[in-house]
């Protein structure tokens, strides 16, 4: 039961954080396009760069290493790329990323408790036909 | 909601800056990975779809005998990350006096925006924050969802930014 009790103690922690500093990872690059605003820029960028520092560091003083990841082959990367794009394109267009999205769902929001309806199902439809299909497809 | 360029935006509480949110939120990703066993999969400490999917699939699966997968860390019980997010941005609102009903006029766009965001990030294997993690992890399938992500951002906001001009 530690990593459940783990994540929902991290999620108390950053949904608290995350509806103090309205952070969000699409909405730091639409502000600085649209009115060139690093609010939320700064936040993007300094969680890269925290993790980036603070994986190899929770390594040295006694926690689990991260394993090797390898080289991925071609089909992955395309199938990671384009899954990327489309997670930025219509995070933009649903005015912020999933994270923000439950932020805002829990503080009334009611067009975003509709959209974790559609990330609910959407799960669902994904294992259920969309990625069975994609398979066959490929492969 | 998330005007752009809202500088003022608290009536009261904690006041918290982006920079120090991105702070908080890497060290809690990390943390939870290294010491408290949130994995396998490497990486995980945050992901708002695959901890979601995570949890809907296992209870669809205990339920109606399904069988999705889920994570291997979520396969006795799921992750619960999703769940503390919105109990404690509830918190969050509720104490400073933020919490607020909004309406919605677009009901089934925020549902379909909501269906292929969860369907574009597990075929990512993880939304914007953890392909963000996957990259600082030196997971090159990370870099590459986060090098087509900006991209993704920056076109829908040109988008939005011409049809609003027009």
């Amino acid at each position: 039961m530690t990593p459940v009790i783990a994540s929902l103690v991290v999620g108390l922690v950053i949904g608290f954080v995350g509806q103090r500093s309205r952070m969000c990872f699409v909405a730091g690059i639409r502000d600085f396009i649209l009115v060139r605003d690093t609010f939320l820029l700064k936040g993007l960028i300094s969680f890269l760069a925290v993790a980036w520092i603070a994986f190899p560091v929770s390594g040295l003083v006694g926690g689990t290493h991260v394993g090797e990841f390898g080289r991925p082959d071609l089909v992955s990367v395309a199938l990671t790329a384009l899954g990327g794009l489309g997670v930025g394109y219509i995070s933009v267009l649903a005015n912020g990323c999933p994270f923000r999205q439950h932020v805002l769902a829990a503080q009334g929001t009611a067009g975003s408790m509709v959209y974790l309806g559609g990330f609910a199902v959407g799960a669902i439809v994904f294992h259920a036909a969309v990625y069975p299909l994609l398979v066959g497809w490929v492969l | 909601m998330t005007e752009p360029g809202r500088a003022t935006r608290t009536r009261g509480g904690l006041r918290v800056t982006g920079l120090q949110a991105g702070v908080v939120m890497a060290v809690a990703a990390v943390v939870a990975g290294a010491f408290f066993a949130v994995r396998p999969p490497d990486a995980y400490g945050i992901c708002m779809a695959c901890h979601g999917r995570d949890l809907v699939a296992w209870i669809t699966n205990r339920t109606a005998g399904t069988r999705f997968p889920v994570a291997p860390v979520s396969l006795v019980f799921p992750l619960l990350t999703t769940v503390g997010v919105v109990v404690g941005a509830f918190l969050a609102a509720v104490t400073s006096g933020e919490f607020r009903w909004r309406r919605t006029s677009h009901p089934t766009r925020s549902f379909v925006h909501g269906f292929l965001v969860m369907n574009f990030a597990l075929l990512a294997a993880g939304c914007s924050t953890r392909l963000l993690l996957r990259a600082a992890a030196g997971d090159w399938l990370g870099v590459a969802g986060v090098g087509a992500m900006i991209p993704g951002i920056v076109l829908a906001t040109v988008w939005l930014r011409r049809r609003a001009l027009r």
